[in-house]
C-alpha cells in the first residue's frame, strides 16, 4: 500500500544555490578537460568556439558558484577549531593518551548499554563508525546514508562523514535536524557531543526553509515558517517581485505521499491486486504496511501524531524565478525545488506504465521513495553501480511522474539504447519516444512525449541545420515534466548550466555511478541538479546478486631496463606511453589473455592510451573499439564479441567507460576485464568502468608497470576499491610466463625493436594515424633513410628488404599486424561473395608466381 | 702516472641503477666511476652520501608519497 507515513511537516529542504547563478545566463560549453590527453578519443563533441565574452561569463559564474562552495567549507573549518579549543579542556590524561594523540574521546561517556548501539563518532571530524555486526546495523545504515557521505565500507567497520552536503541532503529528502540530532542519539553509544548537535544545527537551519513549487503551472515560494516568509516578503527585491493578485500569503497543508503508488514495487503489486479485488477501493488504502520497508518510517514514527501541518505560499511570476532564487541564495534561505506533478494539469499527461511483469530491486525502490517521498518529485542524484540499473529507476520516475519526459546521454549509442529500454520496460507507445541526433531528428506524434538526446546536441551553440534548429526550438517551447540527466559525473559543470538554462523542466534526476569528477566541481552538480538522493553500497549489492562479484588482483610487471633508462628521460607523456607499452606489461597481457581464453571466458582489456591500446590489440590479433570507430563497426565487433565464439577478446579504450554499454547478455558468466595503465585522474574512470564490467562475475586484473607513476595511481585505486570493500591481491609473478607459446617480445632485440619504435611513433607527436603504420612514407623520418640507395650508382636491381635499404634492420618495420576489426568485416564481406579462393584472382596470382621468379633469378645472378 | 681513486661497490635492482645512472649524467658524470652490469655500478666513495640524497628525492618524485595521514601528527 502506499505508506500511510506523512512526509515531515517541516519539509525542511536544502538549497539549491549555485543553480541560481547558473539560470541567469545560458552557458556556454565548457573548454573540453578530456582534451589534455592529445588523443581525441571522446566520442561527444564539445563545441569550443565560443566567444571571448561568453567565457568570460562563464568564468564569472563559475567563479561564484565556487565560492559559494567554498563558504561551506571554509565554515567547517572554522567551525572544527572551535571544536577543538572547547573539548580540549575536558580531556583527561592518563598513561595511555600518547598513543591516541589527537584521537583520544575517553572524556566521551559510554552509554551503559552502549553494547547495543551501533554507532561511534569522532566529533572533531564528524566521522561515524558503525559496527555492522551490530543487530540495529541495518537501520543505522540506511540512515547514516541519508545524512552522511559513505567513506569505507568494508566488510565490518563503516565510515561515514557528515558534510554540509550531505547533511543538505538529508534535510531536503525531508528530514528534520530534531529528526536526525533523536536519531543518533539513539543509535550512538556515547551521547551526542554539543559540537556535533551545533554543527548540525548550523548546517540544516538555513537549507530547505523555503521552497519553489510549480503547481498549477505558476510558481509559489512555500514555506513551513510562517517568519521566514515574511522575512522575504520584506525583503527589497523579493516582495516587489510578489505577485500582488494572489492575496498575501497563503496556507495551506503539507503534501502526504498519499495516494501516490511508484510503479514496479510490491506497493504497486498491492494496489493492483487491491483494484481488482475492490474496485472502490481507494488506492491510498491498499496493500499491506509491513511491505514498507522505508527508513523514514522509523524516523517519522513520533511526527505520526501532529497531523497536516500548515505551510505558506506567495506566488511569484515565472520571469522572475532566477531573480528570487538568486536574491534567496544571498540572504541565505537556498531555494529547493519541488515538483507537484500530481497537481499539474496544464501539461498533457503520458501514456506511460511499467509492463505488469516488471519488479523493481529493493535498493531501485528506496532510491525513488527518496525521490518521491512527499508525493511531489524533488530533483536530486541517484548514485548506483553500472549494471544495477540505473536506467531502471529512471524509466520508473518517468513512469511514475507520466509527463513529458527529456533523457540526455553521452553518445548517440547510448541514445540508442535508452530507447530500447524504454520500449522493453514500459508499455510506451514507440511514436511517443524520440530520438533527437546528428543522425535522427524525431518529434513525438502526440502532444506529450519522450526525447532521448545527447548532452551535445542539446548544447552545441554552432551554426546548426535547419532540422536541428527546429527541433530545439521545439524543445525549449516547451516544459518537460522530467529531466533524466545520465552519467552526470563525466559532463562538465559548465555544459549542465547551459542544458538547465535553456531546457525548461519541473524536476531533474541524475544518474551516475560515482560521484567522483575529474575537474572537481562535483559539489557544484549539487546545486545545478539536486542533492545526492541516494547511493547503493556495491557490497551489498554484490552479496544479494544484484551486481557480480570482483576479485582484483594487480600484476606488477617489471620495466626493462632500456625502457626504463628511456622512461627516466622522457616527457610526462611519452613516459605514459612507455609505461603503457612495457613489453613485460605486454607479455603478462599475452599469458593472462591465453589462459583465460583457454577457459571459455571473454576477455575485455581496457587502456586509456589509444597508441598502446592500438598496438596491443594488433600485435595480439584481437579486435578493438576505439573513438574512431565507426558506429556501424562498433555494433559489428560488440555483436561478434557476443556471439562468435571465435572472438573472445575485446580491447577498448576509454569510451568504453561511458558512452558504450556492454551487453548485458554475455553469453559466458566469465568476463575477465584486463585493466593496462590505470587512470591518470582520481579513480574515477575506473569505478565507472570496473563497475561496468561487474555484470558478471570476474577476476579483475589491473598491469602495473613497477617503478614507475603507475604504482601511485594503483595505489589510489587498492584504496578506493578497499573502500568499497573489495579484497586485492598483488601478483608480483606470473608462473610459467615465459613457457607462453610464441610469447611476444621475448628476446631483448625485439624489445629494444618495440622501444625504437614507441618512440618513433611517439615522436611525431601524434597517434593521429599509426593505423597505417606505414613509416616509410612520411616525410621527415630522419633515420639516414634513402642513404643506402643514393650510394648506388645509377641504377640497380637488388633482392632484399627495405629495412635493409633504410639501414634499419633492427626495427619492425615490417608489421604483419592488421586490425582484426578489418577482417571481420571482409569475414562478412565474402560470406555474401560465395567465398573466393584466398580472396586472390588467377590473374593476381599469376603476377605473384613471376614477381617470385624474377627474385630469385636476381639472388642467383 | 697512476691515479687512485677510492670507490663503492653498489648492488641494487636494475631499475634502481637506471636511475642512478641518469643522475649520474645530469651531474657530469661525476658519481659513477664504472657501469660494471645490470645490477652493479661503482661509484666514487666521496660522493656516495650525495647519491643516496638524490636518490631518496628522486623515488620521492617517482611514487610521490601518499599523503600524511590526518591522525599521525
Amino acid at each position: 500500500m502506499p505508506p500511510k507515513r506523512k512526509a515531515p511537516p517541516g519539509q525542511a529542504t536544502a538549497s539549491k544555490a549555485g543553480r541560481a547563478s547558473a539560470m541567469s545566463t545560458p552557458g556556454p560549453a565548457t573548454p573540453r578537460s578530456i582534451g589534455s590527453s592529445a588523443m581525441s578519443d571522446a566520442d561527444e563533441d564539445f563545441d569550443e568556439d565560443v566567444s571571448e565574452a561568453q567565457k568570460e561569463r562563464e568564468a564569472l559564474m563559475t567563479k561564484e558558484a565556487d565560492e559559494f562552495v567554498s563558504k561551506f567549507t571554509l565554515g567547517s573549518k572554522r567551525f572544527q577549531g572551535q571544536i577543538d579549543d572547547s573539548s580540549r579542556e575536558v580531556r583527561r590524561y592518563d598513561a595511555a593518551t600518547p598513543f591516541f594523540r589527537k584521537r583520544d574521546f575517553s572524556h566521551l561517556p559510554l552509554k551503559p548499554d552502549h553494547q547495543n548501539r551501533p554507532l561511534w563518532i569522532d566529533p572533531d571530524s564528524c566521522t561515524i563508525v558503525l559496527e555492522r555486526f551490530n543487530p540495529l546495523a541495518e537501520q543505522a545504515t540506511d540512515f547514516l546514508i541519508t545524512i552522511a557521505e559513505p567513506k569505507s565500507r568494508p566488510t565490518f567497520l563503516h565510515e561515514y562523514a557528515l558534510t554540509p552536503h550531505s547533511l543538505y541532503a538529508a534535510v531536503s529528502v525531508g528530514l528534520r535536524p530534531r529528526d536526525i540530532i533523536n536519531t543518533l542519539e539513539r543509535f550512538l553509544k556515547t551521547s551526542l557531543p554539543d559540537v556535533v548537535r551545533r554543527k548540525i544545527e548550523d548546517y540544516t537551519r538555513s537549507f530547505g526553509k523555503v521552497k519553489l513549487v510549480l503547481k498549477h503551472n505558476s510558481y509559489f515560494v512555500e514555506s513551513a515558517d510562517a517568519e521566514v516568509l515574511q522575512t522575504l516578503l520584506k525583503d527589497k527585491v523579493i516582495g516587489g517581485l510578489r505577485i500582488q493578485g494572489s492575496g498575501g500569503v497563503t496556507t495551506s497543508y503539507a503534501p502526504t505521499m498519499g495516494g501516490l503508488v511508484i510503479p514496479g514495487t510490491q506497493n504497486a503489486a498491492g494496489v493492483h491486486q487491491a483494484n481488482l479485488n475492490k474496485a472502490e477501493r481507494m488506492p491510498g488504502d491498499a496493500g499491506d504496511p509491513s511491505n514498507e520497508a522505508d527508513l523514514l518510517t522509523a524516523l517519522n514514527e513520533e511526527d505520526d501524531d501532529d497531523d497536516k501541518e500548515a505551510v505558506h505560499s506567495f506566488q511569484i511570476s515565472e520571469d522572475n524565478v532566477e531573480t528570487v532564487q538568486k536574491r534567496c541564495l544571498d540572504i541565505g534561505y537556498p531555494i529547493l525545488e519541488e515538483y507537484d506533478f500530481r497537481n499539474d494539469d496544464v501539461n498533457p499527461n503520458l501514456e506511460i506504465d511499467l509492463r505488469p511483469n516488471t519488479q523493481i530491486r529493493p535498493y531501485q525502490e528506496k532510491s525513488l521513495s527518496k525521490m518521491f517521498g512527499n508525493g511531489r518529485a524533488k530533483s536530486g542524484i541517484i548514485v548506483l553501480p553500472c549494471g544495477a540499473g540505473k536506467t531502471l529507476v529512471g524509466i520508473t520516475a518517468a513512469c511514475t511522474i507520466k509527463k513529458g519526459v527529456i533523457v540526455l546521454c553521452t553518445s548517440s549509442m547510448s541514445v540508442v539504447q535508452w530507447r530500447q529500454e524504454f520500449l522493453k520496460w514500459s508499455n510506451i507507445n514507440p511514436d511517443d519516444i524520440a530520438i533527437f541526433t546528428a543522425e535522427s531528428k524525431n518529434k513525438f506524434s502526440g502532444s506529450t512525449g519522450i526525447i532521448v538526446t545527447t548532452y551535445s546536441m542539446v548544447t552545441n551553440s554552432r551554426e546548426r541545420s535547419h532540422d536541428s534548429k527546429k527541433m530545439m526550438d521545439f524543445l525549449r517551447g516547451r516544459e518537460w515534466g522530467l529531466m533524466l540527466l545520465d552519467e552526470v559525473h563525466v559532463v562538465p559543470a559548465e555544459m549542465f548550466r547551459r542544458v538547465i538554462s535553456s531546457i525548461k523542466s519541473h524536476s531533474k534526476l541524475g544518474l551516475t555511478a560515482t560521484l567522483l569528477r575529474e575537474d572537481d566541481k562535483i559539489s557544484h552538480l549539487n546545486f545545478l541538479i539536486g542533492p545526492k538522493l541516494y547511493e547503493a553500497n556495491w557490497m551489498e549489492l554484490s552479496q544479494q546478486g544484484h551486481i557480480a562479484k570482483v576479485q582484483c588482483a594487480e600484476v606488477w610487471c617489471p620495466m626493462p631496463t632500456e625502457f626504463y633508462d628511456e622512461y627516466l628521460r622522457a616527457s610526462a607523456r611519452m613516459k605514459r606511453t612507455l609505461y603503457a607499452m612495457n613489453p613485460r606489461k605486454f607479455q603478462a597481457c599475452q599469458y593472462l589473455i591465453n589462459y583465460h581464453e583457454a577457459r571459455g571466458d571473454k576477455i575485455i582489456v581496457f587502456s586509456d592510451e589509444l597508441y598502446s591500446l592500438k598496438q596491443y590489440a594488433l600485435k595480439l590479433k584481437k579486435v578493438f573499439i576505439y573513438g574512431g570507430t565507426s558506429q556501424a563497426e562498433r555494433m559489428q565487433v560488440l555483436e561478434n564479441f557476443q556471439h562468435n565464439p571465435e572472438v573472445n577478446t575485446l580491447f577498448l579504450s576509454k569510451i568504453g567507460d561511458t558512452s558504450l554499454d556492454l551487453p548485458e547478455d554475455l553469453p559466458h558468466p566469465d568476463l575477465v576485464p584486463l585493466r593496462l595503465p590505470p587512470p591518470r585522474g582520481p579513480s574515477a574512470a575506473f569505478s565507472a568502468r570496473s563497475a561496468a564490467t561487474t555484470r558478471a562475475s570476474t577476476p579483475f586484473y589491473s598491469l602495473v608497470s613497477k617503478d614507475t607513476q603507475e604504482m601511485y595511481y594503483s595505489s589510489k585505486r587498492q584504496a578506493f576499491l578497499v573502500d568499497q570493500g573489495y579484497a586485492f591481491k598483488v601478483i608480483t609473478q606470473l608462473a610459467n610466463i615465459e613457457n607462453t607459446p610464441d610469447l611476444a617480445f621475448a628476446t631483448p632485440q625485439e624489445t629494444r625493436e618495440l622501444l625504437q619504435r614507441t618512440l618513433v611513433d611517439n615522436e611525431r607527436g601524434a597517434e593521429d594515424d599509426v593505423e597505417t603504420d606505414d613509416l616509410f612514407g612520411k616525410p621527415g623520418r630522419g633515420r639516414g633513410g634513402g642513404g643506402g640507395a643514393r650510394k648506388g650508382n645509377g641504377v640497380r636491381r637488388t633482392a632484399g628488404m627495405l629495412s635493409e635499404l633504410a639501414g634499419g634492420q633492427d626495427m619492425a618495420y615490417i608489421e604483419q599486424n592488421k586490425a582484426v576489426n578489418k577482417a571481420l568485416r571482409a569475414a562478412g564481406g565474402k560470406k555474401k561473395a560465395g567465398g573466393g579462393g584466398e580472396g586472390q584472382s588467377k590473374f593476381f596470382k599469376g603476377i605473384q608466381r613471376e614477381k617470385d621468379k624474377s627474385k630469385a633469378q636476381a639472388r642467383a645472378g | 702516472m697512476v691515479k687512485a681513486v677510492r670507490g663503492v661497490l653498489v648492488e641494487c635492482e636494475p631499475a634502481i641503477k637506471s636511475i642512478l645512472v641518469h643522475i649520474d649524467s645530469t651531474h657530469h658524470n661525476e658519481f659513477i666511476i664504472e657501469d660494471l652490469d645490470e645490477t652493479h655500478l661503482f661509484v666514487k666513495e666521496t660522493m656516495l652520501h650525495l647519491l643516496k640524497q638524490k636518490l631518496e628525492e628522486r623515488l620521492k618524485e617517482t611514487y610521490r608519497p601518499e599523503e600524511p595521514l590526518e591522525d599521525s601528527e
